[in-house]
Order: C-alpha cells, then sequence, then structure tokens
C-alpha cells in the first residue's frame, strides 16, 4: 500500500463499493465506520452488515482480538514475577557504585539500600512458574501464560513511559496500538466501538487520553471509553424525555427528511450519515447490552469477584470478556495505583501494593479461565504488564531514607505476561540480571513487542504505516530496528 | 537483503558490468528502517488530484519534472537512493547526483544511453531496478515512457515545486487553455484559472447557488456561525428589490463586508490558528495542571478582527519579544511558542522536556509558515527532500536559547492586567523589572569579573551527607549521597590567604560552580545551586565573627531567583538549575573588607565558608555542587560600584519597578524570551535524534534548499528574528502558498495541496498549480498579506458561489469536488456544530475572550492522576460561550469536539480530516447540551405570534427549520415534520377552553432535535 495516499484513499472511500473496496485495497485503508456508505452511492440505503469493514490482514493472523491489562505505574516484578534470591542477600546493603553510573532516576539520589524481595516465591504449574504469594489465583493459570521477564525501555517516567508502550513514541502525538489495530484491521462488530477502553482505579494513566489516542491517524480510529458507571458510551442514553420508541419515530423522520436532500443535492455524504444514525441507534442498545453485567449468572460473579455498578478492575475484566464474546477488536483495560514508591501508604510495597495484587489477582485469572472455557483464548490475545519495572533498590526521596518501603522507576528491566492467540503457554522468555536490575538476555523493547503483537494479528509491522511529519509512521518506530519474538509463539 | 541500484562506479564513463551487483545486508546499510515500508506505487495524488500529466490526446506537452518525473522517483527509487539511504552513493534527490558532468545515471538527451532507462527495463532480475526480489512488478510503461521522454526532452531538473518562485509554477496545460476560456462566467480573475481547467476537461461550472444557501456557507466560513434570521430575511429583501447584475454584486459585497466586520469573525479564524499553535489550557503531561493561555487566545482574536497582515502576524508569534520597542501585544503573542508541554510529573529531567518542546517549536514553526516535514531531519537527512541532518539543528539553534526549561513555574511569564485599559502600562512596568535586574547585574559583573582572581587553595572542608575529594584547589564530589538541605564547610588559612593576596585587604571572593566533566557535549549536567552562603572569621578559641556582605553578582541571571538569594537564607541562590549549563561564577563582595592588621588584632586564624544546598527540582532531587572552586581578589572596584549612587540608583529602580509589577493583577502567561548573551547556550547535533548524545556544534543557519535562487546565504538568518522576517519576505515563496492554501481549504474543505502539512516531495501536488500561485500572489502583493480582503474575493467568487447540487455523473468523476465544477458541500467542524446550536437557540453568550470556560460534559471524563484539579460546570452564561473558550486539558479534552473530529491539540494539527460515525450522532441526539439547546430552540420560537401557515405548531416547526438550515422547508418536509410531532404528540389534540391548542413541548424539542440532526443542520 501506499502511505502517501492513506489522507486521498480515506476520502475516496467514501465513494468505493464495497466490493471494490475488498478488492483494491488491503491495509492501512481507514475502516472503522468509514465502509458503511459503501454500495449506497447511487442506489438503496446502505445496508446494516455493510458498515465497519473488517479489512484483510497481511497475512492469516493467529489473534482476532486483544485484550490488553495495563497495569498503570509500574508494578513491580521483584515482588511478583521475577525472582532473585540473590537480591535478599544483598538487602539493606549501600548499593554498589558500578549499578549507579550513568543511571537517570526518578527519585532515588546518591547511594540507596538495596532492597530484597518482600514476599516469598514459589514455582507453580507443569511450567514451574515462579510466583510470588501475592497473587494466590493467578498461580493456578501460569501454564496458560507466556512470561517475558526481559523486557525494558528507554523511559523511566511514567506518562513517556506508557507512551511509548502504547503508542511507539515517548511524545505525543503518535497512534495507539489500538487505533493501529482498527486502522489495519477494521471492526468486526457492527454495533459497538472497535476499540473500547475501561479504566479503574480511580484515575485516567498519566498519559491521559493519549495512549488509547488515534494521534496521527484519523480521529475514527481512536478508542472509545466506556464506562462501567452511567452510560457505558458518552451520551448513550436518550435525553430526558425520549423514549426509545420516539427516538425511532424521530429518527425515521430524519432518514426520509436526509434522503431528500441526498435526491436534491446528489451528495452521498448524506447516506452515509443516515446510515450511521441508524448505527447509532443501534449502538444504545447493543453496547447497553454489553455492558449489563447482570445478565452473568451467580457462578460468573463468584469466579470474578464481580459487583455489578461498582468501577473496578474485576467488573472491567468480566465486559473484556463480553466485549470479546462481541468481536470488539481491542479491548484496554488501565489498573491505576502500582507507583510503589513507598511516599504513601497507599503505594507502598508494604501497603497498597497488597491491595493492587488483591485487585487483579483474582479478576485476571478468571478472565483468562472463562476465555478458555469458552473458546475465546484461543483467538484472543491477552497482555498484561506495566509501563516499566522497578529499582533493585530501595527508594530513598529526598537523600534520605523513608518510613514505608518502596522502589523507584526501573525502565532497565520489568515482567509482562501473555495468553492466547498464538502465544505459547507455560514458558517464560528471557532474563534479567541476578538481582533484576537490567534484562540481559532475550532483551524485548516496546517496539519489539509491537512488531511482535501484530505479527499475531496478520499485520506485517513494516507494511502497516501513515504518512505523517514526513515519513511512513508505524506503531513499531521508524527510527530503530524492531524484531518480532518469535520465542513467544506456540 | 537490499540491492544496491548502481553498485560500482568504474572510472568517469561508468558501465555496469552484468552481474557485479554487491548485495550487503540491511543491517550494513541501514541504521535506520524508516523506508522499509516505503511501498514502490505512484506518489501521485489520486486520480482527481493530478491536474497535470493529464494523459490528453494529440499535441503532448513537455514533461514536467516536479508533477511527473519526481513522484516516480519518490515513490519507486529514493527509498534506497534518497537521503537517508544512499544505496551505491546515489541518490534522486540531489540533481548532481544523477546528471553529468558529476552524475552519471542520466545522458541529457539520449534515453537509450542513460543507465536509469537500462536499469528500469532489463529483463536481468539481477540488475532490474526496483529489485524484484521485493518489488516484483517493474516500472509501468507510462512511467518508463515518461522517463524515456523526460530524457529525450534534455532531463530539466527543478527544485522542489513548493520552492519555485510564485508565479512560475503553473502547468503546461493550463497556460495552453487559459486563452481559449472566454466565457463570461466568473466575478474574480481566480474564476478565469478554474474555468480554464474545467474546460480542460470538458467540463462547465454549476449554477450558482440559491442566495440562501451561500449565505449559510459564507457565514460559517466566515464568522464560524449561521446567519441570524433577520439578517438572512434582510439580504433576501435587498436581492429582490436589485434587478442589475452590479447592483446584486454590491448586495453580496455588502453582506460579505459586513461579516468580515463582525468580531465573531475573529473568534472563527482564530479557532483555525489555535490547531496550528497547538493552543491548550492546560501544561500537559501527567498533571497537566492548568496554565493561564487565553490572553494569547484573544490576541488571536483580535489580531484576526484587526486584520493584522500575516507577515506582522508572523513575526509577533516568532519574535515579537526581539521587537525593539515591543508592544504588549508582541510580548503577548510570543505565547505561541510556549504552547508547547512542561512536564511537571515528579522526577523527570527537565532538559528531557526542554528539548521536547525546543523540538517541538523547530517542527510547529516549518509546518505551520512551510509545510515542511522538518521533524524527520532531527534524525536524519531529509528522505526524500534535500535537507540535511545538520541543518535541523542549525534550525533549532535559533530557538535554543529561550529562557524557559521545563519548570513548573513556566518562567518566564507575564501577568496580562484584568484592566485590559492598562495592558501598555502593566506589561511594560513588568518588562522594565526584568530588564532592570538584568541590567543591574550586568554593571555589577561587567566591573566585578575584570579584577584579578586569585585561586585559593582550601586549608580543610567537609561535608554534612556524601564524601568530598580535592583535585588542586578543586573540591570535588566523590560518592554517596547528597540530598537536599546538605551544607559543605570550606576552611580557608588566614597565613595563606594574607600570604597570597599580598597587603591589601580581602574584599571580594567568587565562587565557581563547575560541571563534573569539562567537555561542553556532555553539559548540561543536573542542576547545582548554592542556596546560602555563610562567611565568618574564626579566631583562636573558636570565635566566630560574621562577614557582612555587600550584595552578591552573577555572571549572568538565568532564571527567575536572584544572585543576592543566596544570602537571604531561602533555596535559591548562586549556581543554576534546572540544569548547570556550564561553568557558572558568582561574586560576593565584602562590606567594609578587613585589613589583615585588623583580622591578626582578633587572633582570626581561619576564614569558614559554611555552603548551604536546600535547593531541589521536582521529585524533590537535590542539586548539589558537584565541582567549585574558591577565588578572590583584593581589588575594589565592584566594592565601590555597591556604594556608589549609580549602583543605588539601579537598585531603587528595581525595587520600584518590582512593586509596580507586583501590583499588576491578572493571568500569568508563559512568554518567551531569551537567556542573556553570556549565558547563550551551543548547539551541538543530536546524533541520530537521540539528545543526550550530542555530537558537533552548529551555528544558526536556514537549510540551503530554501535559498535557492535568492540571495540569501543560509547562515544570514540566523536568529529568531531574522527566521521570522525571513519567512514572510519575498525571498519565501513557501508562506503565501501555504497559507492561501490554508485559507482555501477551510472554505472547500480540501486544499488545493490536499497535504495542508507537506508540500514536500512526499506530499502530494496541486491541483490547480497556477490558480495557487495566482492566490498566493494576491494575497501577498495584492493583499498586502491581510485576510479579510483576501476572504471577501474568495467567497465571492463564482468559484465558490456555485451551487453544491451535484449530478451523478460529477460526483463519480471529482467525488471530493477537487476540479471545482461545483459549490463546497462540507461538514461543520467541532466548533461550528456547538456554536450554531447555540445561536440558533438564542443561548448563545455573545461575550469576546476571556478565561476559559466549562460548559456540560459527562461526569468522570476527567479523572487525572496526581492533579486536583476537576471540571466545575458552568452555570449563568457562561454556559452558553461559543466552542472555542471551552477549557482545553491536554490529557482531556472536551469529548464531544473529540467526537467531531477536533484534534488533541498536543502537537501541531495542520489539517483536520472530518468523519462522519456513529458517535457524532450519540453527541447530537443525546448530548445534554444538544437536548438542552433544542428545548432553547422551541422556546424561542414559541415567543412569536404566529403567522402565515395553515397552524400554530406548523408555522413554528418551519421556523426552527429556517433558523438552523436557512432554507424554508419544502412543502413535504414541512408535513413529514407536522407528521412527527402529531406521532409524539401526547396531549388530547382538542383544543382548550380558550380555543388554543394544546402544545406538546416535549415532542416540539424533539421535533427540534431533528431538525438540529439534519444533514442541512450539520454541513455548510
Amino acid at each position: 500500500m501506499n502511505p502517501l495516499n492513506d489522507s486521498v484513499r480515506l476520502g475516496s472511500l467514501q465513494w468505493q463499493t464495497r466490493r471494490h473496496f475488498l478488492q483494491n485495497c488491503s491495509l492501512g485503508l481507514a475502516g472503522m465506520w468509514l465502509g458503511s456508505q459503501a454500495n449506497s452511492v447511487h442506489g438503496e440505503a446502505a445496508k446494516p452488515g455493510d458498515a465497519a469493514p473488517m479489512l484483510a490482514p497481511h497475512f492469516p493472523p493467529k489473534a482476532k482480538r486483544v485484550i490488553f491489562l495495563h497495569m498503570a505505574g509500574g508494578p513491580s516484578q521483584l515482588e511478583l514475577f521475577d525472582y532473585k534470591p540473590d537480591l535478599q542477600q544483598l538487602d539493606g546493603k549501600d548499593t554498589p557504585a558500578s549499578f549507579l553510573e550513568g543511571k537517570r532516576f526518578a527519585f532515588i539520589q546518591g547511594v540507596p539500600k538495596m532492597l530484597g524481595p518482600q514476599f516469598p516465591f514459589a514455582q507453580h504449574g507443569e511450567s514451574g512458574a515462579w510466583v510470588s504469594d501475592r497473587l494466590p489465583h493467578f498461580q493456578s493459570v501460569v501454564d496458560k501464560v507466556c512470561f517475558v521477564k526481559s523486557m525494558h525501555t528507554t523511559q523511566f517516567n511514567h506518562a513517556p513511559a506508557q507512551l511509548l508502550l502504547h503508542t511507539g513514541s515517548q511524545n505525543l502525538g503518535s497512534a495507539s496500538f489500538g487505533a493501529w489495530t482498527m486502522y489495519g484491521l477494521g471492526s468486526e462488530n457492527q454495533n459497538l466501538p472497535g476499540f473500547v477502553v475501561l479504566v479503574s482505579g480511580g484515575k485516567t494513566p498519566s498519559a491521559g487520553k493519549s495512549v488509547w489516542g488515534s494521534g496521527f491517524l484519523p480521529s475514527v480510529h481512536q478508542g472509545v471509553q466506556c464506562r462501567s458507571k452511567g452510560d457505558p458510551v458518552l451520551y448513550l442514553s436518550n435525553p430526558e424525555g425520549v423514549s426509545r420508541i420516539q427516538r425511532r419515530r424521530a429518527l425515521d423522520t430524519l432518514a426520509k427528511l436526509n434522503r431528500e436532500t441526498f435526491e436534491q443535492t446528489g451528495d452521498a455524504e448524506v447516506l452515509t450519515r443516515i446510515s450511521q444514525y441508524e448505527m447509532a441507534f443501534r449502538m444504545q442498545t447493543s453496547a447497553t447490552e454489553a455492558f449489563d453485567l447482570s445478565q452473568e449468572t451467580a457462578d460468573v460473579h463468584a469466579m470474578y469477584g464481580t459487583k455489578p455498578g461498582e468501577e473496578s478492575f474485576a467488573n472491567n475484566c468480566l465486559l473484556a470478556r463480553r466485549l470479546a464474546e462481541r468481536d470488539v477488536r481491542f479491548i484496554q483495560l488501565f489498573h491505576w495505583g502500582w507507583d510503589s514508591h513507598g511516599a504513601g501508604a497507599n503505594e507502598a510495597i508494604n501497603k497498597g501494593f497488597h491491595d493492587r495484587c488483591r485487585e487483579v489477582d483474582q479478576p485476571m485469572t478468571a478472565l483468562l479461565k472463562d476465555l478458555d472455557q469458552r473458546g475465546l483464548l484461543e483467538d484472543t490475545l491477552v497482555v498484561w504488564g506495566g509501563e516499566f519495572g522497578r529499582t533493585p533498590m530501595r527508594e530513598n526521596r529526598g537523600g534520605r531514607e523513608m518510613k514505608l518501603i518502596g522502589r523507584d522507576h526501573n525502565p532497565g528491566a520489568f515482567t509482562m505476561w501473555f495468553a492466547g492467540g498464538g502465544i505459547k503457554p507455560g514458558v517464560s522468555i528471557g532474563h534479567t540480571d541476578d538481582i533484576g536490575y537490567e534484562a540481559v538476555e532475550n532483551k524485548v523493547s516496546p517496539h519489539d513487542l509491537h512488531a511482535t503483537l501484530q505479527h499475531l494479528l496478520g499485520i506485517d509491522h513494516h507494511k502497516l504505516t501513515y504518512m505523517s511529519q514526513g515519513l511512513p509512521q508505524r506503531l513499531s518506530n521508524v527510527t530503530q530496528p524492531s524484531r518480532i519474538v518469535t520465542d513467544m509463539f506456540a | 537483503m537490499v540491492r544496491l541500484f548502481f553498485s560500482l562506479r568504474t572510472g568517469a564513463r561508468p558501465w555496469l558490468i552484468a552481474g557485479s551487483t554487491v548485495q550487503i545486508t540491511s543491517m550494513v546499510l541501514l541504521g535506520c528502517l524508516c523506508l522499509n515500508s516505503f511501498e514502490s506505487q505512484s506518489t501521485r495524488a489520486a486520480e482527481p488530484a493530478t491536474a497535470n500529466g493529464q494523459s490528453s490526446g494529440g499535441e503532448e506537452s513537455p514533461v514536467d519534472f516536479n508533477s511527473q518525473i519526481r513522484p516516480i522517483l519518490v515513490a519507486n527509487c529514493t527509498s534506497c537512493h534518497g537521503g537517508v539511504k544512499q544505496a551505491g552513493d546515489v541518490s534522486f534527490i540531489y540533481p548532481e547526483q544523477v546528471l553529468p558532468p558529476d552524475g552519471w545515471i542520466v545522458e541529457p538527451g539520449d534515453p537509450e544511453a542513460s543507465i536509469l532507462i537500462e536499469r528500469i527495463t532489463t529483463d536481468d532480475a539481477d540488475i532490474r531496478m526496483p529489485p524484484p526480489d521485493e518489488h516484483p512488478d517493474p516500472l509501468s510503461p507510462e512511467d518508463i515512457e515518461l522517463l524515456r521522454r523526460w530524457i529525450a526532452e534534455g532531463a530539466q531538473w527543478q527544485s522542489m515545486w513548493a520552492l519555485t518562485p510564485l508565479g512560475l509554477a503553473s502547468s503546461p496545460a493550463e497556460l495552453k487553455t487559459k486563452h481559449s476560456a472566454e466565457s463570461k462566467w466568473g466575478t474574480q480573475p481566480l474564476d478565469q484559472i478554474v474555468l480554464a481547467s474545467l474546460q480542460a476537461k470538458n467540463l462547465t461550472p454549476s449554477e450558482e447557488a440559491p442566495a440562501e444557501q451561500w449565505l449559510r456557507r459564507a457565514s460559517f466560513d466566515l464568522i464560524g456561525m449561521p446567519p441570524s434570521e433577520d439578517q438572512l430575511t434582510e439580504f433576501l429583501s435587498k436581492l429582490e428589490s436589485v434587478s442589475l447584475t452590479s447592483e446584486k454584486e454590491a448586495v453580496y459585497a455588502a453582506e460579505v463586508d459586513m461579516m468580515l466586520a463582525e468580531s465573531h469573525f475573529g473568534e472563527r479564524w482564530a479557532s483555525v490558528w489555535m490547531d496550528l499553535a497547538r493552543y491548550a489550557d492546560s501544561m500537559g503531561f501527567e498533571k497537566d495542571p492548568h496554565r493561564d493561555m487565553w490572553p494569547y487566545r484573544d490576541w488571536l482574536i483580535q489580531a484576526f478582527n484587526a486584520d493584522m497582515p500575516y507577515d506582522e502576524f508572523t513575526i509577533k508569534q516568532l519574535a515579537g519579544d526581539l521587537l525593539e520597542d515591543a508592544t504588549a501585544g508582541d510580548w503577548i503573542a510570543t505565547a505561541f511558542h510556549r504552547n508547547t508541554q512542561t512536564n511537571t510529573e515528579g522526577g523527570t529531567d527537565d532538559e528531557e522536556f526542554r528539548i521536547a518542546a525546543l523540538i517541538d517549536r523547530v517542527n510547529t514553526t516549518w509546518t505551520v509558515w512551510q509545510a515542511s516535514t522538518f521533524g524527520c531531519v532531527q534524525c536524519h537527512s531529509h528522505p526524500y527532500d534535500p535537507i540535511e541532518h545538520d541543518e535541523y539543528y542549525a534550525s533549532l539553534a535559533m530557538f535554543n536559547d529561550t529562557m524557559d526549561v521545563d519548570l513548573p513555574d513556566e518562567y518566564p511569564t507575564i501577568r496580562v492586567p484584568n484592566d485590559r485599559s492598562q495592558l501598555e502600562h502593566a506589561i511594560d512596568v513588568q518588562r522594565r523589572a526584568e530588564e532592570l535586574r538584568h541590567q543591574r547585574n550586568a554593571v555589577g559583573w561587567n566591573v566585578a569579573h575584570a579584577a584579578n582572581w586569585q585561586s585559593l587553595t582550601p586549608a580543610s572542608f567537609k561535608t554534612t551527607d556524601g564524601k568530598l575529594k580535592q583535585v588542586d584547589n578543586q573540591i570535588v564530589t566523590d560518592g554517596g549521597t547528597f540530598p537536599p538541605g546538605t551544607k559543605y564547610t570550606v576552611e580557608l588559612d588566614l597565613e595563606d590567604l594574607q600570604t597570597q593576596l599580598g597587603e591589601q585587604p580581602l574584599s571580594a571572593m567568587k565562587l565557581d560552580i563547575l560541571p563534573l566533566s569539562d567537555d561542553p557535549a556532555q553539559w548540561p549536567e543536573q542542576g547545582s545551586v548554592l542556596s546560602e552562603l555563610t562567611a565568618e572569621w574564626i579566631d583562636a578559641e573558636g570565635n566566630a565573627t560574621p562577614v557582612a556582605w555587600a550584595g552578591v553578582i552573577a555572571d549572568a541571571i538565568t532564571g527567575s531567583t536572584d544572585p543576592d538569594d543566596a544570602l537571604r537564607g531561602n533555596a535559591s541562590g548562586a549556581g543554576e538549575y534546572p540544569k548547570l549549563t556550564g561553568p557558572r561564577q558568582t561574586v560576593f563582595v565584602m562590606r567594609d573588607p578587613s585589613s589583615w592588621e585588623s583580622l591578626n588584632e582578633k587572633s582570626i586564624k581561619t576564614l569558614r565558608l559554611t555552603m548551604r544546598q536546600s535547593h531541589s527540582t521536582t521529585g524533590n532531587l537535590a542539586t548539589p555542587i558537584r565541582r567549585l572552586e574558591w577565588f578572590a581578589t583584593t581589588e575594589v572596584e565592584a566594592n565601590q560600584l555597591l556604594e556608589s549612587d549609580q549602583w543605588k540608583q539601579l537598585t531603587d529602580s528595581l525595587a520600584q519597578a518590582r512593586k509596580e509589577a507586583s501590583q499588576v493583577k491578572g493571568p500569568k502567561l508563559p512568554i518567551v524570551f531569551n537567556r542573556p548573551a553570556e549565558a547563550a547556550r551551543e548547539t551541538r547535533v543530536f546524533v541520530r535524534g537521540n539528545w543526550m548524545e550530542r555530537g558537533e556544534k552548529v551555528d544558526p543557519a536556514i537549510p540551503v534548499a530554501f535559498t535557492q535562487g535568492t540571495s540569501v546565504r543560509p547562515s544570514d538568518v540566523n536568529s529568531r528574528l531574522e527566521l521570522a522576517q525571513w519567512l514572510v519576505s519575498n525571498d519565501n515563496p513557501l508562506t503565501p502558498r501555504v497559507w492561501a492554501n490554508r485559507v482555501w481549504a477551510q472554505l472547500f474543505g480540501i486544499g488545493l495541496v490536499e497535504t495542508q502539512e507537506d508540500f514536500g516531495s512526499s506530499g502530494l501536488q496541486p491541483t490547480h498549480p497556477q490558480l495557487l500561485d495566482h492566490l498566493a500572489l494576491r494575497l501577498r502583493d495584492e493583499h498586502r498579506w491581510h485576510l479579510k480582503p483576501f476572504l471577501r474575493e474568495l467567497v465571492l467568487s463564482s468559484t465558490y458561489r456555485q451551487t453544491h447540487h451535484v449530478s451523478e455523473e460529477l460526483q463519480q468523476a471529482d467525488p471530493r469536488n477537487q476540479w471545482l465544477a461545483r459549490g463546497p458541500r462540507t461538514r461543520l467542524t467541532a466548533e461550528m456544530v456547538r456554536d450554531q446550536a447555540l445561536a440558533v437557540s438564542g443561548l448563545l453568550t455573545e461575550q469576546i475572550g476571556g478565561p476559559s470556560v466549562m460548559p456540560p460534559q459527562p461526569n468522570g471524563v476527567w479523572q487525572t492522576v496526581y492533579s486536583g484539579a476537576s471540571w466545575k460546570t458552568a452555570t449563568g452564561p457562561e454556559r452558553y460561550r461559543r466552542a472555542l473558550y471551552t477549557y482545553w486539558r491536554r490529557t482531556s479534552p472536551y469529548p464531544s469536539f473529540l467526537t467531531f473530529d477536533s484534534p488533541t491539540r498536543d502537537l501541531c494539527a495542520p489539517r483536520r480530516i472530518a468523519t462522519n460515525t456513529p458517535l457524532q450522532a450519540l453527541v447530537t441526539l443525546n448530548d445534554p447540551v444538544y437536548a438542552e439547546c433544542g428545548k432553547a430552540l422551541v422556546e424561542q420560537t414559541a415567543t412569536d405570534e404566529t403567522q402565515g401557515t395553515s397552524t400554530p405548531i406548523e408555522s413554528q416547526i418551519a421556523r426552527m427549520f429556517l433558523l438552523v438550515t436557512q432554507s424554508q422547508p419544502t412543502e413535504w418536509e414541512l408535513h413529514e415534520l407536522k407528521a412527527l410531532y402529531d406521532d409524539l404528540d401526547e396531549t388530547s389534540g382538542v383544543p382548550q377552553d380558550d380555543g388554543k391548542l394544546n402544545v406538546d413541548q416535549n415532542a416540539l424539542a424533539i421535533v427540534a432535535s431533528t431538525i438540529l440532526n439534519l444533514d442541512k443542520a450539520l454541513t455548510k
């Protein structure tokens, strides 16, 4: 495809028949909502099925959809998955100068003390994966999971690191993974947004909505933040005093009048508008239904630990499964609160960190089991992780020992895990050094991750590009080579 | 594997030996893989966009390099033979590498002797270009034929079309047809050009739009809102009363003049510029705190309303601070480049984000004024355009000396007085205070630095935290932690001092705060600040007598704090933060220097210097002094100066100015101005764009490619002011082209160059090159850069006044109306959607300017980390302000605007692409804002006595329809809407006792909402 003409295509797309569209255009044509006008230029109104075409991938995909569980703030790999007995030996000792030279920290100053793992670890499952005692539920599903212990990034502050992980650039303005996926593959569900974002933990991620934004891509590809409280999609409910029947009646008139406008003007964009209003009407029911957790059985609620009406990670996990069932392409969950500096009780490793683990352990385990039971895990790629890891040193904010225990940001090493959609289960990829400070073997950067995950979706990361700022931009970043981590593939 | 186009150069007459292609791995060749994905298909615009190169039968025009040849090269060749990658030392960007005498790829006049043709036509898969393994299809026969013809015609190379002088870029095809245009169609010269190109396609213009269609279109385009009912009525009745064409033209012209004079004009065009300026009311990144940016937005509104010429408008925004006798407005305008983001997240490297802002300024400047994709040159030479890597940094050097350093206080700022009548005075006193601060210190430094300074050897030193060591006379950190509050104690032996300094008493001391590295390429380092210096004479018993200081003078003032702070006990003081840009010197001048005799009499043995370092940057990060050296002098010029009347006067004036400045109340606007020349920053190339890896030093200049054909030398343009002046000078054809194109795109929905952001090789060609140049020349020379007369010309043109109705054939032939055979019909912008709803429902608050407001948005949209900011929904008139006044928080922009394609304004957004989505339908159907407008529309139309039509309800519906769309509903439309009302009506339908009909307000509100959601309502 030719990145130069994307915008031309975006526009001319409006005029192509669906058949022509699918024949002539591979990836990179605008997706989500734009195909609906399709065969309607001079004929009958668009058929519902024509809306939001699914576009062809570059090669057969292993995963059809993604559930990305982002742990905002950077969970400590050293307290969860990356077991480092040697670090225990160094606990309380001054950090050797060699660990500090040339490093940039967010808060650590001078010579901090080393900090051993704070929780006991044990091996679990047939794969013998190391997991700490903070995740008792998760221990039971480790054989479904591929751990990557050798994640590393270049950014040591939240907003830039989140941007890098989710958009391929530490600066604002690039398109998110989900937006790229929509741009490349389009939507399979005509009645729900194809890229849904759910946030818990009381905060949006540090980088704000840009982590699910469309950046330089057309805005249709941006993630739609849905909520477990209030309207799941903004402005979904009719205003007060307007019933669904009344709305239907009004839309009928609207469609009639708009059709007349089309007859008067010949402007085919009018027909698109008619079909988008119809889709909005359908979305009102389908989104409401999709977000209605009360439809789930008591067993399912017990499994996830969900309480309908709450804004929680558990509810969002269950919603993620419901959305996956409805073929939503990209479902992204953000759970805030993993920034364990030890500066406050709500985040310290010996305080708030316990709560974070409890909040995610059961639901994420349930999600994996549930997807598996329903046969969805096979083609659903599940991704878990934060934007960076944490230091093997104890944070000494202001150069002083702090009351609570915490670790500073560490771009050198963090752990992510993956499951489903073409991922090899029951393995651990890559290693960090003996204290979990730096990834040393089979290192995986965010850009490597982008290339790898896009591959599973059937996308050649070199070929899915969009022209912006004079470059054919891509998720995996144009300025540095990125590699596909084939070790992760089943 | 990547195969090279030409692998060998065999002497002056290169001859390719078959099978000699060398294969090397892509990794060796490429550190950067930018171009791998650049697939080889045509880079020319989709069919309608290629105005040039029409394959018209009969006599062929000469091949045009820019419109016909360059696109083939860019699509097929430059990804390997370009600026980043020059495989086989061949680049198709630079003519000297292609054409004789140095180039050897093309033999002008002789296609068959040209290696280019040989290599693209050969059947030998080993040598064919582009390489068959990656590009299975060879160049198309048409492309090959074009290249042949181009060579046969002499292989004329052209600079990039956008850089050629204005007026000379017209395509041969258009010139030819121009003279055959004899129709009377057209009110403006531009119409003749459009007509000529239509005739070349055997098309005729559409008929003129009905007056109300034109009025709606022009009103949105000029003032961003629909015409009022009265305006419409008056306009139509004026038209009815005239019969002559000239009279009719006068009515149209008067209508335009009236709209151009409205203050809503400035609002509409400011909102266009705000996308380019990446305007927001917050600083960005994690906490995304509030920023008082709105005075800049108000400046824009005023500038557009006053029709400030674009050259002035440009210079003020880019370099208002450097103008002689800068006015208050000039200072406010510089906030343009303070719309960059400030990262206040704890523990960030402030230099990293200062640089991010700097790069943003460079990229934004080149995007806005030159539509040049300069950003990619940050990492390597431009892949398709002749711009070299270091030229990026030469441009960056012009912006690198500004005072701002990514600190949360956003220094430098200026308070814009709430009382606007005080504007000039208020800005003036603040600037005076700032200038006096610098001036006073500079006067002191001139004297102080000239003294004979003797380096001192410390007798002893110690620290409360961390470890120190001595290297020669310098004290250097030697490991450990230096938290905020660390104190160094340095002792100097009196005997040694006396021996070294001689007879005269010690009169002043100088502290050099030094970077750890001596290599300037490693600077800047983490900040180093001496918060408080205490000096004491210590006698034999250990008793201390404090040394009194007359004052402190620094080599330069580079922030909001003062050298004297080092004596005041607050956290700031001598040195520099958040970064130490290089060695910094501070002089401490003694009050009443003590003679050696008097000191000896008191058995003083030691001078003890206690150096407290309490300062920290965000995240409580300490700024310890890592290397220092003390000096002393006996010269007394500085002491005398500080005692002098001159000094007292300076000090008094400064105090007075500060006092006055502190009395200015109003928003604190971030502005731009430069560091003092003494503390100028060096600019170095960032190797591969990595700011931590600094290479060669570069001097400010503009890229050579932009000076070709002019008398300007690149280094002539070496400051922000010169850059701004050059941009709007007659030496720069891009600026008027780019601005004329943007304005055109606002009106016609699509630019003559569709890629408004990219006029380079990777962008699209103009559909009407001659028209673009015509408009650029009209704008710059005829209208002297004034926007209003230019817009007047556009909206009065016959091209613009065509009806937007389109036939099936034309729709299919030119779906996006790039040929201009009909009038534009485009969706309203996000701002217009809101403003229309408020205006037609009578809710709009007409106030111009002021702080940004928070109209209703759904609960829970703002949930931001580490920030207490909250959305306080406006009540009263603030609730109904125009869209451009809506509070714009970068991390969480107003959701309904985003749905209607507003950019987030994180970066300069040079083009919005209008989409058509179901989420938009949800906004205008369900957002309580629009529900409220619907109800208000009902109320406002209900108040009037009904007249004319058959029933009151119908009449009210008709009036709502007219208010929203400016057209009368047809009988059928009215019937349908009335039927909707009847179906929804829950009243009995039986008249009340007094004979009046019951009206179901709710049903009417649904009808109103339906009207507001009509396609006619959402388009202009």
